[in-house]
C-alpha cells in the first residue's frame, strides 16, 4: 500500500505526511570533510532536540514530584500520587470514556462516510467529480476554529447542544474533507482489475467494494480511523463550546478545567492527568506506523 | 439494489451512534424530564459552602417528594468562566437548568432574555416569603417588575489588612484610612518596609470577572463624586472624572509596584488564592475584598484560626473623605427558576427548601452572608457565629448596588476591558476610559447615554 | 441531468462502460453510482455549509446571550462590519494574526522543519531518529497538554526563566511583557514536525547524483543546498507554507490556554476575539461578523492554494 500512496508534494496533501524510506547519500567516503559535517549537523541536531525536549521532560518530572512546581525539576522522591489522585471516576474514567465515545464515534462515520463517497470519485468520471473534489479540497483548508462561534448558535437553534451524536456529527463534517481525500487516493490505489473479476461474477459495484477494494486497503481504513480519532481526541475546542454537561464532556475539556480550578496549586496531578490523557494518541501513532510501514502519522493535526 | 455492505456500514455508524447516545443519556436535559430537577451552580476550591446546603436540601426534598429527583450540576470554574457556561447553557432550551445559581446583576439581564420564570405565583403561596427583606426582594426584580429569584443572602466589601505586616512596617494596627491617598500611601509604606508581600490587592482582571467590576472598580467609582449610571434620566455616564480617576487608582497601584504581579493579577484563580493562601500566608497586607472571606476561615479544609488576631477589617474610604466618608458595594446571589422547566412548581418547592430557615442559617453562617431573612438576621446563633458579621453589617447605611438593568452585564464586561487595559500598562486611564465610553454607546445605543456636564 | 463522462480508459482505474448506453438506464445506472455520496454531502451540507451560512446570516444581527437582544436579535444589516472595520480592536487582533502566522508557521515552523530535515540527512542516524521523534512528540500530543507544557516553559517561575538564572541571565515574565513572542515559540515548537517530516519525504525524492556531481564541481555545502535541493523541492515548500498558514490561522487552544489572549489584547488573535466577544461581552452578532471575515480570510488562502499550486485532482 504505501507505495502507492501519495508523496507529499505531488497531490494535495494527506495530513499524514507520508516519509519514503529516507535514501541516505551514497557518498559513504569517511573524508575529514565529511566528519565534520556530520559533527556539526549532530551538534546543533541535540541543540534543538534540548529544546524540544524540556516541556516533556517538565510534564514527566512533575508527574512523579509529590512537590511539583510550574519549573522543571528533579523530584527529590518518586511518586505515584499524582496518578492515583487523578484516578478517580469524576476526574479521568468518565472523562476519558466520554473522549473514546466521541473520537470513536467521529472516526467511524468518518471512515464510512469517506469510503462510500471515495469509491464513486475514484472509479467514475463523472463531469462534476473535479468540481466536487476541488472543493472538499478548499472545505478542507478552512480555519474551522473560526466559526465555532455561528456552530454554537446554530447548535441551539437545532436544539443539538449538549447532544453527544450532534457533536459526533459535526466532527465527521470538519473531519470528512481531509477523510474523502486520503481515502480516494486509497481506493486509486487498489488495482482495477480485482474488481472486474468480481463484476464478471455479477457483483455490484458496491458488492465490489465491500468485498474487493475495501479488505485491500484495510491499512488504509485503519490510516483514515487513527488520523480521524486522534485529531478528535486532542480537539478541545469543539467540545468545549458544543457540550456543556461535566458528565459529557471529554477528557480535552476536564482537564481543562482542572487546570482552571487548581493548575495553580496541584501541578504534579496536572502532569499526571496530561500524560494518562496522552498516552492513547501516542500509542496509536506508533500504531499506525506499524499498520501503514512506511507512515509518518499525524497525532491531532491542529484543529 | 445490493447493497449489504453499505448496509452493513450505516449500521456501523448507527451502532456508533446510539452508542454515543448512551453515554449521553445520563442526564435530564433542562426541560424533557418533569421527575427531575437540575440545579446548576458554582463550586471553586475555595467555595464549597453551596454545595453543602445544595446537597442537604436535596435529600430533604427528595424524601418529601417522593418519585423527583434532584440533580445537581456543580459548574467547577472560577466567576468568570461560570457566567459563560451559564450563558451558553440558558441560552438553549435543551441545556437550561431548571434552577439556576444567579449573581444578582445578571437576573436582569436573563429575566429580560427569557431565561428565568417569573415566581410571583409561587411566591405569593410561601409563607417564609415575608421574612425576606427589602433588599432581597429588590434583588430577585425584573425590568418588568416580576420577581425571578430569591436571595441567599448579600455581602458588602471592605479593607482587609494585616496588622502583623501592619506592625512590621511602622503602620498602625487600627488602621483608618480616610482617603483613597491614605491607602495607597500605607501601600507604599508596605512596599518600602516589608519586602516580598504584595502591599495591596485589588482585583484588575477580565479574567478575575466581576470581582473586578465590583470589589476593584466599583468600589473606587462609588467613592467618588461620580456614578455609572444615573437612576433619574435612566442613562449611562461617559467621560466622567471619576471614571478616569478610578482607572487612575488602578495605574497608581500597578505602576508603582503596590499590586499583585502581572502574572498573579492576570490569573482567573487569584481569588480563591488570596483567600486560600495568599492573605492566610501573611503574602498580602492589605485586600479589598468581600465579607464572605472569614467564612473559609471559619471550619472546613482552609481553616485558619488566627485570621481573627491577624486580620483587620476597615472601611473603604471614599476618593477625599467626601461624606459620607466611607463606601461599599452589595450584591449577592439569587437561586432562580429556569424559564424552560418542565414544572416549574417542583423547581421552586426546591429552591423553598433550599432557602428554608434552616439551610439559610447554614449557608448564611458558613458563607459568611448578610443575612436578608429576617428570622436568620436576628438569630442568635447566627450572630455569635462569626465575628466579623457586625463589621460587615455596619456598612449597609454607605453600600451602593450596582445599576439594575439588563445591560450591566455586558456594561460590567467592558469595565473589566478598560481595567485591565490600564493594569497591563497597554492604555493610560484617558485612553481606557475612552474606549469604555465607545463601547457602552455601542450596547445601550446613543440615546441612553449623557455625557459628565 | 447527470450524464457519465467516460474517459473510455482503464489506465487510471477507471470503469469501463461495458454496459450497453441507454438515457433512462443511464440515469438510473448515474444515479445508483451517486448515492454514495449522499452521506458525505449531507453531512457537510448541514455541518459544515450549515454554519457557514448561519454564519453569514448572524453577522448581520444584533444577538446577545443575554438581555432583551438575547430574546429577540434584530437584524441590524452591515453594522457589525462596519463597527468592526472602525475598530482599533480589530486591526490589532488582525495584526496579531498576521504577525503570529507569519512568523511561527510561513517562517518559524518551514525554516526550522527544513533545517530538521536536512541536518538529519547528514547525521549519525541514532542522533537524528531520537531528535525527529522527540519534535513529533510535540506534535502528536494533544494540543491542549502541549499548551500546558508550554504554559509551564514559559510562566514567570517556570522552566525558562529557572534555566536563564541558573546561567546568570535575568529572567522575564514573558507571558506578560512578550506574549505573542511566547505563542510564536510555543506554535513552532508544537508544529515544527509537520514541516520535517513533510520535507524529509520531499529531500528523499531528490536524486543524490545531483548533488554529487555538484560537489565534485566545487560547490560548497551551502551553495548546492540553495542553487539545487532547495530549487527541487521548490514545490513541496509552497505546498507546506500553504498548509501550515492554514492550519495556525484557526489556532485558538494554543493562546486561549497559554495567555486567554491577553494581558489586555496583547495576544488576542482573531479566533480569539471572536470567541471574547462573543462569549464573554456575549456579543453573538459581533463575535460572528469576525468569525465571517476570519473565514474569509482563510477562504482567500484557501482559494490561493487550490487554483495556484493546483495539486492533482485525479
Amino acid at each position: 500500500m504505501s507505495a502507492t500512496v501519495p508523496v507529499a508534494p505531488a497531490a494535495p496533501q494527506p495530513p499524514v505526511p507520508v516519509v519514503a524510506k529516507r535514501r541516505r547519500p551514497p557518498l559513504q567516503m569517511a573524508s575529514p570533510k565529511k566528519r565534520g559535517t556530520a559533527t556539526a549537523a549532530s551538534a546543533s541536531l541535540v541543540l534543538v532536540g534540548v529544546v524540544f525536549f524540556v516541556p516533556l521532560a517538565w510534564l514527566l518530572l512533575a508527574a512523579v514530584d509529590p512537590s511539583a512546581t510550574v519549573a522543571i525539576g528533579i523530584p527529590e522522591s518518586l511518586t505515584l500520587d499524582n496518578f492515583t489522585t487523578v484516578l478517580t471516576p469524576d476526574l479521568t474514567f468518565r472523562p476519558l470514556w466520554n473522549s473514546v465515545l466521541l473520537s470513536g464515534g467521529t472516526a467511524l462515520l468518518t471512515v464510512a462516510v469517506a469510503t462510500l463517497a471515495a469509491y464513486p470519485l475514484s472509479r467514475y468520471q463523472m463531469r462534476w467529480n473535479k468540481s466536487f473534489l476541488y472543493t472538499v479540497l478548499f472545505a478542507s483548508c478552512l480555519p474551522i476554529t473560526a466559526v465555532m462561534v455561528p456552530v454554537y448558535a446554530l447548535f441551539v437553534s437545532l436544539g443539538l447542544l449538549d447532544n453527544v451524536p450532534g457533536a459526533i456529527f459535526f466532527l465527521a463534517a470538519t473531519s470528512l474533507p481531509m477523510a474523502i481525500w486520503m481515502m480516494k487516493n486509497f481506493v486509486d490505489s487498489v488495482p482495477i482489475s480485482l474488481e472486474e473479476a468480481a463484476w464478471v461474477d455479477g457483483a455490484s459495484a458496491m458488492q465490489a467494494l465491500a468485498r474487493v477494494v475495501v479488505p485491500l486497503m484495510r491499512p488504509g481504513l485503519a490510516v483514515v480511523f487513527i488520523f480521524v480519532f486522534t485529531q478528535t481526541w486532542g480537539n478541545f475546542f469543539v467540545p468545549f463550546v458544543l457540550l456543556l454537561d461535566p458528565d459529557k464532556q471529554p477528557a480535552a475539556v476536564s482537564i481543562y478545567n482542572f487546570f482552571g480550578v487548581n493548575g495553580a496549586v496541584a501541578y504534579g496531578q496536572l502532569a499526571a492527568f496530561s500524560l494518562i490523557y496522552t498516552l492513547p494518541v501516542l500509542a496509536l501513532y506508533l500504531l499506525v506506523q506499524r499498520v501503514s510501514g512506511g507512515f509518518a502519522l499525524a497525532g491531532g493535526v491542529k484543529g | 439494489m445490493q447493497r449489504t455492505r453499505f448496509a452493513g456500514i450505516a449500521a456501523a455508524a448507527a451502532v456508533t451512534l446510539s452508542l454515543a447516545g448512551c453515554g449521553s443519556s445520563g442526564g435530564s436535559e433542562g426541560g424533557d424530564d418533569a421527575k427531575t430537577i437540575s440545579v446548576v451552580y458554582q463550586k471553586t476550591a475555595s467555595f464549597t459552602q453551596l454545595d453543602d446546603v445544595l446537597t442537604k436540601a436535596k435529600s430533604e426534598y427528595e424524601a418529601a417528594n417522593p418519585g423527583m429527583t434532584v440533580e445537581l450540576k456543580p459548574v467547577e470554574s472560577e466567576a468568570d468562566q461560570y457566567f459563560t457556561k451559564l450563558a451558553l447553557m440558558n441560552k438553549s432550551e435543551d441545556t437550561a437548568p431548571d434552577v439556576i445559581y444567579e449573581d444578582s446583576f445578571q437576573v436582569r439581564s436573563d429575566a429580560a432574555a427569557g431565561y428565568l420564570a417569573p415566581l410571583d405565583d409561587q411566591l405569593s403561596g410561601w409563607s417564609d416569603w415575608s421574612q425576606f427583606d427589602d433588599t432581597a426582594k429588590q434583588a430577585g426584580l425584573g425590568d418588568d417588575g416580576k420577581t425571578y429569584g430569591v436571595s441567599l443572602g448579600t455581602d458588602t466589601r471592605a479593607l482587609y489588612y494585616n496588622k502583623t505586616l501592619f506592625q512590621q512596617a511602622g503602620l498602625p494596627t487600627d488602621w483608618q484610612p480616610k482617603t483613597w491617598d491614605d491607602v495607597l500611601a500605607a501601600a507604599r509604606t508596605i512596599k518600602a518596609q516589608v519586602p516580598d508581600v504584595t502591599p495591596l490587592n485589588i482585583y484588575g482582571s477580565k479574567a478575575s470577572g466581576e470581582a473586578t467590576s465590583m470589589q476593584g472598580f466599583e468600589m473606587l467609582m462609588y467613592g467618588t463624586d461620580d456614578e455609572l449610571y444615573d437612576t433619574s434620566s435612566k442613562k449611562w455616564e461617559t467621560g466622567t472624572k471619576g471614571f478616569s480617576d478610578s482607572l487612575g487608582f488602578y495605574q497608581s497601584v500597578f505602576s508603582e509596584g503596590l499590586g499583585p504581579s502581572q502574572d498573579l493579577a492576570l490569573d482567573s484563580t487569584l481569588g480563591s488564592q488570596v483567600s486560600t493562601t495568599l492573605i492566610p500566608q501573611g503574602k498580602i497586607a492589605i485586600a479589598i475584598d468581600g465579607s464572605w472571606l472569614p467564612g473559609q476561615w471559619l471550619s472546613g479544609d482552609n481553616a485558619w484560626p488566627e485570621w481573627q488576631q491577624t486580620m483587620g477589617m476597615v472601611p473603604m474610604p471614599t476618593q477625599t473623605g467626601q461624606a459620607p466618608g466611607s463606601t461599599s458595594m452589595s450584591g449577592g446571589w439569587l437561586l432562580s427558576v429556569g424559564q424552560h422547566a418542565a414544572d416549574k412548581q417542583a423547581a421552586f418547592d426546591f429552591v423553598s427548601t433550599a432557602l428554608s430557615k434552616e439551610n439559610a442559617l447554614k449557608y448564611g453562617t458558613e458563607a459568611s452572608q448578610i443575612a436578608v431573612r429576617k428570622d436568620v438576621a436576628t438569630d442568635p446563633e447566627y450572630l455569635s457565629y462569626n465575628p466579623s458579621f457586625e463589621f460587615f453589617s455596619s456598612l449597609v447605611p454607605v453600600t451602593h448596588f450596582r445599576p439594575a438593568t439588563p445591560d450591566y452585564s455586558q456594561i460590567s464586561s467592558n469595565i473589566q476591558v478598560a481595567v485591565e487595559s490600564v493594569v497591563t500598562g497597554s492604555a493610560t486611564p484617558a485612553e481606557a476610559a475612552k474606549t469604555y465610553d465607545e463601547a457602552l454607546e455601542g450596547i445601550v445605543g446613543p440615546d441612553n447615554v449623557q455625557a459628565a456636564s | 441531468m447527470a450524464t457519465l463522462e467516460l474517459d473510455g480508459s482503464t489506465s487510471r482505474g477507471r470503469v469501463p462502460d461495458t454496459r450497453p448506453r441507454g438515457t433512462a438506464k443511464e440515469a438510473a445506472r448515474t444515479a445508483g453510482r451517486l448515492l454514495p455520496l449522499t452521506p458525505a454531502i449531507a453531512l457537510m451540507g448541514v455541518f459544515l455549509a450549515g454554519p457557514i451560512g448561519y454564519a453569514l446570516y448572524g453577522s448581520l444581527t444584533n444577538a446577545a446571550l443575554s438581555g432583551y437582544r438575547a430574546a429577540n436579535p434584530e437584524f441590524v444589516g452591515i453594522d457589525n462590519y462596519t463597527r468592526l472595520l472602525t475598530s482599533g480592536d480589530f486591526w490589532h487582533a488582525a495584526w496579531l494574526t498576521l504577525l503570529f502566522v507569519g512568523l511561527s508557521a510561513v517562517v518559524g515552523q518551514n525554516v526550522l522543519g527544513m533545517f530538521l530535515a536536512v541536518v538529519q540527512n547528514h547525521a549519525p542516524k541514532p542522533v537524528a531518529n531520537v531528535v525527529g521523534a522527540l519534535v513529533v512528540g510535540a506534535w502528536v500530543m494533544p494540543e491542549i497538554v502541549a499548551a500546558f507544557a508550554l504554559y509551564a516553559f514559559f510562566a514567570s517561575d517556570g522552566t525558562l526563566n529557572a534555566g536563564l538564572e541558573a546561567v546568570g541571565l535575568a529572567p522575564a515574565s514573558w507571558l506578560i511583557d512578550t506574549p505573542m513572542l511566547a505563542v510564536i515559540l510555543a506554535n513552532v515548537w508544537r508544529g515544527t514536525a509537520f514541516s520535517m517530516l513533510v520535507f524529509n519525504a520531499a529531500l528523499a525524492e531528490v536524486p543524490p547524483e545531483i548533488g554529487e556531481a555538484a560537489q565534485i564541481d566545487g560547490a560548497t555545502a551551502l551553495q548546492r543546498f540553495f542553487r539545487i535541493t532547495l530549487p527541487m523541492v521548490r514545490r513541496a515548500i509552497s505546498t507546506n507554507m500553504m498548509l501550515t498558514t492554514l492550519q495556525t490561522l484557526g489556532t485558538f487552544t494554543l493562546i486561549f490556554v497559554m495567555t486567554s489572549g491577553g494581558p489586555g489584547n496583547r495576544s488576542t488573535t482573531l479566533p480569539v476575539l471572536a470567541f471574547q466577544e462573543a462569549f464573554k461581552l456575549a456579543q453573538i452578532g459581533y463575535g460572528t461578523a469576525i468569525a465571517v471575515v476570519t473565514l474569509a480570510v482563510g477562504a482567500l488562502f484557501a482559494v490561493l492554494y487550490v487554483r495556484v499550486l493546483k495539486p492533482e485532482v485525479d
